[in-house]
This record gives C-alpha cells, structure tokens and sequence, in this order.
C-alpha cells in the first residue's frame, strides 16, 4: 500500500521551541483536499510550513509521503502568498515557472526542451500562455497567483501545499484556481491549502482542519463548518471572522 | 617598452575592468536592495586597508578579512528574526569608519596618505592591481553565471526557495561575499567613499532602461565603463581628482537617464512601463 500523502499525530509545531499549533492529527491521502481552517494568526501558515520541514515539529510524529518533512521537500510544491513577493523584481513570468524546473535542472546544466515544454503547458493551464514575457510584476494580484500556482505544476509535486491562495485574487483567477486544483487532485495530488473563507472550504475540500492555537476539529465540511466548532475555534468573534466576512452558522 | 609601462594606459585599462565589475555585481546589489549593505562595506574595508598599510602586508588582503567579517555578520543578523539588519549594518559601517580613522590618526605622517583610500588613486595603479582586478573580474562573473539559478530564486522568492530545497542563508553569504570581493577590488581605484556610486548608479541607471535581467547587466556594465572612461578623461582635461569626476559622471548617468525615461514615458505612454517607485 502506499504511504499517505501526510500522516501526524498529535503533532506540535512551532518555532524556536515555542509552539504555535499544538494536537494536530491529520491523515491525507493521494488525491484529497484538506483545507486548513482558522482566523488570521491562527498558526495556519506554520502548519504549512512545517510541512516542509521550515517549522519545528516539537512534538509527536510527521511525516510526509513516508519522510520526515524536510527529506520529503523535492516531493511536495509550495505556492507561497503573492504578497510576499517584491513587485520590483526584474524577473518575467516564464522565468518564475521555470524555477519550479530548477530541481530537475540543477543549478547550471542547461534548459531541456521538457523543461521549455513542462513550463509551457504549466502556463497554459493557468490560462497565462499569452503572459509568458511579461514582467511578474506587471500581473494583477490574482494573475500572480496563478503563475506560482504554475511554478508549483512545473515540479510535478505529489503534495501540493498552498497558503492562502485566495486572498486578494479576483473571480475569475480564482476559478481559474479552483479549477486547476480540481483536475490536480482527479490526478492523485494531495492538496493542502489554507483558507479563512469558509465558503471556498465548503466548495473545495474533502476534508477540514479547523485550527486556532490548537487543532480544534478534523473531518469533513458538512461535520467541521458548523456552528458548533465554528464558535469553539472563533470564540466569540464566530458570527463575524476575519476582513468583515461574514459566517453563515449554520444550526 | 610594453603599453602598461604608461600612467594613462594602466589607468584606462583598470577603469574599464573595474566598470565592467562594478556593473555586473551592481545589478545585484540594486535588485536585492543591498545598497546600504554595500556603503558599509565599502566603508569597512577602510580599517582593514589602513591596519595592512601599517602592518605592510597587501591592502587588498587587509580589505578583504574586514570585509568579509562584515559580510559573515550581517548574513548572520538577517537570519535572526526579529533582529534590525539596518541599524546593525549603520552601526558597522561608522564603527568600521571611525576604526579606521583612529587607525590613521595613530600613525604619524600618514595622513597625507588618507585621501587616497577615501577617493581613490586611479593614476598611482600598477601592473599588479591590473592582473588582480581582471582575476577578480573573471572570478565574480563565473559565480553570478554558475549560481544564475539560486541567486535569482533566493532573491525573489526566499520562502519558495526554501520550500523548494534550498538552503537560501549559504546563498545570501556567497552573494554577499561576492560583493565584498567586487569592493575591495574597487576601493584602490576609485576609494571607499566614491566606490558606491559605481557600483550602485549604474545598474540603478540601467533598472529603468530594461526590466530583464540579462539586458539590465549588459547596460550596466555598459554604463559603468563608460562612466570610467568619460570621468577619467574629464579627470586629465580639467584637473579633477578621478576618483571624483568618475563618481560624478556615473551619478550624471542616473540623474540623465531618469529624466530621458521619464520623457520617453510622456512622448509615448504605456510603451514601458514608467519609473519605479
């Protein structure tokens, strides 16, 4: 049988010895959505992180794609958040999917014809073919997202770990976005994404981690977005979360 | 008798090696906003160059053991989170000045020798200075070619890089290594204090001409070189300190090149995309 995707149990993650999220169990396997569930400075992106190894696991057993986090890294991709890039930099967006090539490559031996061709057709399937020489810059925010949504394809992860890949992206990236994670996980990739908007994690994933300091609720949408977790994982702040959304609690 | 047997020869020979280092590294240091970083190690190297005047070993070794403890610690108070890296490398390069300073103040008669370091003498450069700066040439322009790839990764993207396997800390320590090599191949000719404007105007110069790398390198270079050349001659015609007119020159580039592409973008809107902020 195949290892699953990721597998912890009763995992702390943190970083410098002091944890951030605490009592994370969680199983995935090939092919499953797992959105990751909680208000801002929930520990969401710290959990992500220390999936690949960039967050201490303090305490309980990690592992991924049957490694320990960090061995597992040329395994899995990551598209970070867009905003955390700088905007100045001369860099266009086909050399951005490129750097998803650069494992396979190396670091000088020349750009094969699949590399051209695996950049390409990541491209494609954003729906940014046409955008190839502009500047990474110069795309809306949401456009940006599907470029590194696209880097991550070019490495053919078999975990694909994204961290909000929403926020701030227009509709129709968006569903350009949902779309391609569709087909990804129709093909066995597992998919972690974070989210603080209920609505994309009801639409999307197979399975919810609600977290906030601590893992508070794992399982499927209809059983985790629900007023009761909902209200143990948001506190008080349940009806009315992060950026003015509002939650529909449903009874 | 050979052509390095001349004054102005060796010193068009060392500006246009020194342009040519100063444009490739400068691309580098523009992108990845290591400005600051860079005024500081050109101010560091000033103690260590002063300290292997006295001691009499080679100014160049001198200036690369400061430099280099500068760059190992700055590598190593970025990687602490929440630690300032500015007022760390503020603090470093008065320290490194003053330090160097003292040192001078220290010996007697060798203030006449003080310029010197602070502006560069382009005209006292031998024969020596011109092989090792063609060496250091050829040595940064194999490690900006062979490390392209994780350079430009860690640059844009230091948490995907990270994600993606690399160990981005190494990487900033052999850019920021790099760069101390290029200043103090750099400060003998044009000095400590003027160093930065070659190194920094032109490829800032050249940022707004091209948003591609390769081409922003190749201007660079371009621009450096021939703000050498142009500030030399200006040097000789008008009895300018060199280090000086070619400082000037390089920041006249700038200044000219914001105004001509703030002009192009008024003639002709939306045919480039406009002055960064």
């Amino acid at each position: 049988m195949e290892a699953a995707a990721l597998r912890y149990t009763n995992v702390s993650v943190g970083y410098q010895g002091t944890p951030v999220v605490t009592g994370v169990d969680l199983e995935l396997s090939a092919g499953q959505r797992l959105a990751l569930v909680g208000p801002n400075g929930a520990g969401k992106s710290t959990l992500i992180k220390s999936i690949l190894g960039l967050a201490q696991i303090l305490a309980g057993t990690a592992v991924v794609l049957g490694n320990p986090p960090a061995r597992a890294r040329g395994l899995t991709g990551y598209v970070p958040q867009t905003d955390t890039l700088d905007a100045d930099f001369p860099v266009s967006v086909r050399q951005v999917v490129m750097m998803g090539r650069y494992r396979q490559l190396g670091w000088w031996r020349p750009v094969r014809a699949a590399d051209r061709q695996a950049v390409e057709r990541a491209l494609d399937r954003v729906g940014l073919a046409d955008r190839a020489r502009h500047r990474f810059g110069t795309l809306s925010g949401g456009q940006r997202q599907r470029v590194l949504l696209a880097r991550a394809i070019a490495a053919q992860p078999r975990l694909l770990l994204l961290d909000e890949p929403f926020n701030g992206v227009d509709a129709v990236s968006q569903e350009a976005i949902v779309r391609v994670l569709r087909e990804l996980s129709a093909a066995g990739t597992a998919l972690v994404l974070s989210t603080h908007d209920l609505a994309v994690a009801r639409d999307l994933a197979d399975l919810v981690c609600l977290v906030n300091g601590r893992q508070w609720a794992v399982g499927p949408p209809a059983e985790t977005l629900t007023a009761g977790p909902l209200r143990r994982t948001y506190g008080s702040s349940a009806i009315d979360v992060a950026d003015g959304r509002m939650v529909l609690v449903e009874p | 008798m050979n052509w390095w047997d001349d004054v102005m020869y060796r010193a068009v020979a060392e500006v246009v090696l020194v342009g040519a280092l100063a444009g490739l590294i400068g691309v580098q240091v523009v992108v990845r906003r290591l400005s600051f970083f860079t005024m500081a190690l050109t101010h560091a190297t000033f103690p260590g160059v002063v300290a292997a005047s006295i001691i009499g070993v080679n100014l160049l070794v001198g200036g690369v053991v400061t430099g280099a403890v500068v760059a190992v610690g700055v590598a190593a108070l970025t990687r602490r989170r929440g630690q300032d890296a500015a007022a760390a490398t503020g603090v470093l390069l008065s320290g490194g000045f003053a330090l160097g300073a003292a040192l001078v103040a220290s010996q007697n008669g060798f203030s006449r020798d003080l310029s010197s370091f602070l502006v560069g003498s382009i005209l006292t450069v031998g024969a020596q200075d011109l092989i090792s700066t063609a060496v250091a040439l050829v040595a940064v322009a194999l490690v900006l070619a062979l490390c392209a790839r994780p350079l430009l990764y860690a640059g844009f993207d230091p948490d995907g890089a990270r994600a993606a396997g690399l160990s981005t800390g190494r990487w900033d320590l052999v850019l920021l290594l790099t760069i101390e090599v290029v200043v103090v191949t750099v400060v003998p000719a044009v000095g400590t204090i003027l160093a930065l404007s070659l190194i920094v105007a032109p490829a800032a110069a050249a940022r707004l001409w091209s948003d591609r790398h390769a081409v922003m390198t190749a201007t660079a270079v371009v621009f450096a070189v021939a703000s050498g050349l142009a500030g030399l001659y200006a040097s000789s015609r008008w009895n300018v300190a060199a280090g000086a007119s070619i400082s000037l020159t390089a920041t006249g580039v700038l200044l000219a090149s914001w105004v001509l592409v703030r002009l192009r973008g008024l003639v002709a809107p939306g045919t480039r995309r406009a002055v960064p902020a």
